[in-house]
Parts: structure tokens; C-alpha cells; sequence
């Protein structure tokens, strides 16, 4: 591992030393030779600065951005180094393909005996609070709902991490949206789900004139207040958030749930009967 | 296994254009077929990983540079997933030819296609183009049932240069609708520079449809086809059966809530086609 870990920490290769593409094959073949053969380090390594874009791509595919950057391109780099020393000239195949399932299967097994599998559930919880914090402070910031564009920029990460992340917050509930909200619940301390769902008396004096219809009424009724807020006065979400003191996300997911709960209830929809 | 020759139905069927943002669409599909049959978070990032090669060959080198169909579908099996990509272009490269270094350097998307799938075959179509078809062997625990008829993808799957920005998509069971649809909208939405709370109304009309459509439906799959422009997108949803386009519209799960597509889409229109319909949805971005 040493040896790739120096590998990894040297600067990118001046591209003066980079030949042009039509003599690299040659010039490849004799770089493994001088290695293979005769043991000369200084043409592994620049069999390495060669093959480092590979390795950074093949971690950028891989990875994404699951685990730390330069911890993977530490284990692909080790994968880099074995196929240096089994790859096999003679055979004529492009290293390339030779190299790419040894460095691919170096990470497979670091993702395997790391767990990450098991991991991911407490990435995707992290970063749907990342997520959830990034929205508030761009809403405080523009007085609007951000876009995934603008929350990916602010969080330097992908477009698709922050739709994953989105998706978790709306629809899975083992993502918890409960850790405080900075500089909402910073200053006393108070748990988030302690600051919601206290108040419902006040929710239950909004609707005192709206006749509430036996499903409705089964609805606890901060969600309640919520669906009206949306579907009766049709307020945008974060209106909504702003009006009830929680986040958005936080308001995402009690739609989904109460609108869950509505259907459930009302079994049997209408267009089931006309057939 | 030598699984060419089986024609499959697939449980699911994209139509895109060759852009570089459509090969997301893809990866939210595998993700939602990945929640619907509990998919090990390992093997789906084996799988988005082999995919997305595939599909950017087809983005990089299909059609030099210019516009074309991306196709994908995904199909189910007891043992595993089944996926083919394919182009109505110049197609891949040959995989045995002479692969130059340079080239194989920076496109590097093939070996890493042979080392994920379980298996990978590659067929030139007779109507031209070429199809990657990527078997991968899944420990998977849901069941996800096999579509019995084809009808309905027949058109989503025919390439129209006029969509550019459209993506089609095609499910079936709904229930696999269920967790692919929201995700595969979110990205549109996104594309579309919604905001969050749009997102989020987009993600409950998605499931609001999923929910309600299953009668409503003529054919065996779920049919969406959704053209995205800035703070707008437009769902085109059918075939369905005369007359259930108004039944979904103007379904009321709740007195006193109003009708829940009506109210978070901001239009919608009903075309008649022959004995079925196609109900269009447009939802804008407030601001």
C-alpha cells in the first residue's frame, strides 16, 4: 500500500512528458520491458503517471462520491500496480483492458470488506440533512425555493446525489429529518421533532369553520392544517414551512404521508366502480 | 447463456435522445427498480456503473456528434437483472478489433462493461444500430413479475427527431412504477430547474398517478412521455381507455382537499385517439 500511496500524492505529469498518441504504443511496450525485465523502477513509474488518468476515471466511475476521493484512488492505485506486474506484452492486448477489471476488482473487494454497503443508509442520512440545511439557508438567502442545480453547486456535489437525496427525504422513512436545524434550533437546544407538533391546538383553530369529512378527521391535524395550506389555499411548501416553523423537506414528507394515509383510507377508488 | 434469441418483454423501457443529462434518467431508473426489489447497494452500483458506460458510448459515439435514439430496457429475471442499450447509429466499436491505447486510455467504458456484467454481447440490429445487452446475476430478494404483452412500448420506442428534449418511459408491473416514476421525474423536474417544493409536488403527482392509473391503462405499461423546458414540463400519459383521463383528473380521494392532479399539476387536456386517449399534464414552476 505504501507504494501506491506515494504513487497517488505525486503531482499530475508535466504534459511535456506525456508523448503524442501516435508513438505511445511503442514507447509503452519498451516502459514495460524496462520494468518487467529489467526492474527499473523509474519506468514503473512512469508507467504509473501514464495510467493515473485511468485510475482517477475508473474511481470517479466507481466511486462517485460515496467514500472519500483519495482513500479509493488508493485502492485503485494498488490494483494499478498488480496489473503492472502481471500484464503480459507479448499477448498484444491493450493494457487498458488488461488493467481495468483488476482495478475495478481492487475496489469491489475494499467496498465488500469495508461494509460500505452497509454504510450507504448513514451517507444517504447524512446527506439528506445536508440537504435539508443547504434548502433553509438558500431560501433565507434568496427568499425562494433553490433549484437541485443551485443546492448541488452550494454542496459541491452531484445533480443526481442531491435527486437521491430528495427522493430519501420523500419517501423513505428510515431517513430521520429530526437532528436540530442550525439557526433554528441552535439557541435552546431543542430537539427538531420537539419544536414540531406541539402546537396543533392552534392548527385545530384555523379549520373551526371547515367541516372536516370523516377521513379528514382521522388525519392528525398539523398534517391536516398542512394538506389544507397546500391543496385548499394553495400555498408552495416552503410557504407552508415558513408558516408552520418547519422545513420544507419536513413538509415534503408529511404531504406524502398524509396523502398516503387519504388513499389507504379511501380504499376503493371511484374509476374501480364505473368498470 | 446465450440469450439473444429470446425477444423479452421488458418490465421497463426507455426512449430518450443520445444527450449526456439523459444517461441520469437511466441511473434513476435502476435506483427506483433497485428500491421496488431490494436490490444489495453493492450490486446496484455494479450495474449503474456498467450501464452509464454503455449509454455514453451511445451519447460519445454513436452518432458523431450528432442526435440520435438512446434506447434502454431493463428486464427482470428470477436470477438477475437483464439490461440492453442500444443506437440507431454507428454503434460500438468492435470489441475484438484493434482497440488503439490512446483511445483505450481515455474510453475506457468497454472493460469496464465486461468487468461488471456477468455477461455482455454485442449485436449489430437489422434496422440498423447496435444493441449492448448486459446480463447481471443478482442476489435480489422481491419478486418483479414479468409483463405478459408488449403493447405500449411499440411506441414509445420509436425514435422521433422532434424529441430532443422529451424522454418516453414505459413500466410495467405499476408497482414498479411505484418507485421508478417519482425518481425518473425528480430528474426531469430538475433538468426542468424546478425548485424544491415543485420537485416535491412533481414527486406527489407521480405517485398520485402510479396510484390511480392501474384501471385506467389500455395497455400492459405504464406509458409517460415528458418533454422538459426550462420552469415547464409537459407529461403526455396513455394510451388510456376513452373516458378515464376525466375519471383520473377529477378524482376526489378527498372531500374538502379538491382533486389532488388538478391541484398540483397547472393544466392539463385530453386527446382522443381512436379507442383510447392520452391525458397531458403541464406543470410550471411558480414563481
Amino acid at each position: 500500500m505504501s507504494a501506491a500511496a506515494a504513487t497517488c500524492s505525486a503531482r499530475p505529469t508535466p504534459t511535456s512528458r506525456l508523448r503524442a498518441p501516435g508513438d505511445a504504443a511503442e514507447d509503452l511496450e519498451e516502459l514495460f520491458l524496462r520494468w518487467q525485465r529489467d526492474g527499473d523502477h523509474g519506468a514503473r513509474e512512469e508507467l504509473v503517471q501514464r495510467f493515473m488518468p485511468l485510475v482517477r476515471g475508473l474511481t470517479r466511475r466507481y466511486g462517485g462520491s460515496s467514500e472519500p476521493f483519495e482513500d479509493l484512488m488508493q485502492v485503485a492505485s494498488l490494483g494499478l500496480l498488480k496489473a503492472l506486474d502481471r500484464y503480459d506484452v507479448e499477448r498484444g492486448h491493450p493494457f487498458a483492458s488488461f488493467a481495468v477489471p483488476t482495478i475495478l476488482g481492487e475496489m469491489r473487494r475494499y467496498f465488500r470488506d469495508s461494509g460500505w454497503a452497509l454504510h450507504v443508509p448513514r451517507g444517504a442520512q447524512e446527506r439528506a440533512l445536508k440537504v435539508r440545511d443547504a434548502q433553509e439557508r438558500l431560501v433565507n438567502a434568496d427568499g425562494r425555493a433553490p433549484s437541485v442545480n443551485q443546492l448541488a453547486e452550494y454542496l459541491e456535489i452531484d445533480i443526481e446525489e442531491v435527486i437521491d437525496a430528495l427522493q430519501a427525504i420523500h419517501a423513505y422513512s428510515t431517513i430521520s429529518l429530526d437532528a436540530p436545524r442550525p439557526g433554528v434550533d441552535e439557541d435552546d437546544g431543542a430537539a427538531y421533532a420537539e419544536s414540531i407538533g406541539s402546537d396543533d391546538e392552534r392548527y385545530e383553530l384555523v379549520e373551526l369553520d371547515a367541516t372536516i369529512s370523516s377521513v379528514m378527521g382521522r388525519i392528525a391535524p398539523r398534517e391536516r392544517a398542512i394538506l389544507r395550506m397546500r391543496f385548499v389555499e394553495d400555498l408552495t411548501q416552503t410557504e407552508i414551512a415558513a408558516r408552520t416553523g418547519i422545513s420544507q423537506m419536513q413538509v415534503s414528507r408529511l404531504l406524502r404521508r398524509s396523502v398516503d394515509q387519504l388513499r389507504a383510507m379511501t380504499t376503493t377508488p371511484p374509476q374501480r366502480e364505473a368498470s | 447463456m446465450t440469450a439473444s434469441a429470446i425477444a423479452e418483454i421488458p418490465n421497463v423501457r426507455l426512449s430518450l435522445s443520445n444527450s449526456a443529462e439523459n444517461v441520469v434518467l437511466v441511473r434513476q431508473a435502476l435506483s427506483g427498480l433497485a428500491d421496488t426489489i431490494a436490490l444489495d447497494a453493492l450490486e446496484l452500483n455494479d450495474i449503474k456503473t456498467a450501464v452509464s458506460e454503455a449509454c455514453n458510448n451511445v451519447v460519445l459515439h454513436a452518432y458523431d456528434g450528432a442526435e440520435g435514439p438512446l434506447e434502454v430496457d431493463i428486464c427482470g429475471h428470477p436470477a438477475g437483472l437483464c439490461v440492453m442499450v442500444r443506437d440507431r447509429g454507428r454503434g460500438m466499436p468492435p470489441l475484438n478489433g484493434v482497440v488503439r491505447e490512446p483511445q483505450a486510455i481515455g474510453g475506457i467504458g468497454l472493460p469496464v462493461i465486461q468487468a461488471l456484467a456477468d455477461d455482455v454481447e454485442f449485436r449489430d440490429l437489422d434496422e440498423g444500430g447496435t444493441e449492448v445487452r448486459m446480463e447481471f446475476a443478482t442476489a435480489r430478494r422481491g419478486a418483479l413479475q414479468q409483463p405478459q404483452e408488449a403493447d405500449g412500448l411499440d411506441r414509445a420506442s420509436a425514435p422521433d427527431p422532434e424529441l430532443a428534449n422529451s424522454a418516453s418511459i414505459a413500466v410495467a408491473p405499476i408497482t414498479l412504477a411505484r418507485t421508478i416514476l417519482p425518481r425518473v421525474l425528480s430528474a426531469l423536474a430538475a433538468r426542468a430547474y424546478f425548485s424544491t417544493d415543485r420537485i416535491s409536488d412533481t414527486q406527489l403527482l407521480a405517485d398520485t398517478l402510479v396510484a390511480h392509473a392501474d384501471d385506467s391503462l389500455s395497455s400492459s405499461h405504464l406509458n409517460i412521455t415528458v418533454s422538459a423546458t426550462p420552469r415547464n414540463l409537459e407529461l403526455h400519459i396513455g394510451p388510456l381507455y376513452r373516458g378515464r383521463a376525466d375519471t383520473l383528473i377529477n378524482d376526489r380521494a378527498v372531500d374538502g382537499l379538491g382533486c389532488m392532479l388538478q391541484q398540483l399539476a397547472d393544466g392539463h387536456e385530453v386527446t382522443s385517439a381512436g379507442p383510447t386517449e392520452v391525458l397531458a399534464l403541464h406543470l410550471a414552476e411558480r414563481r
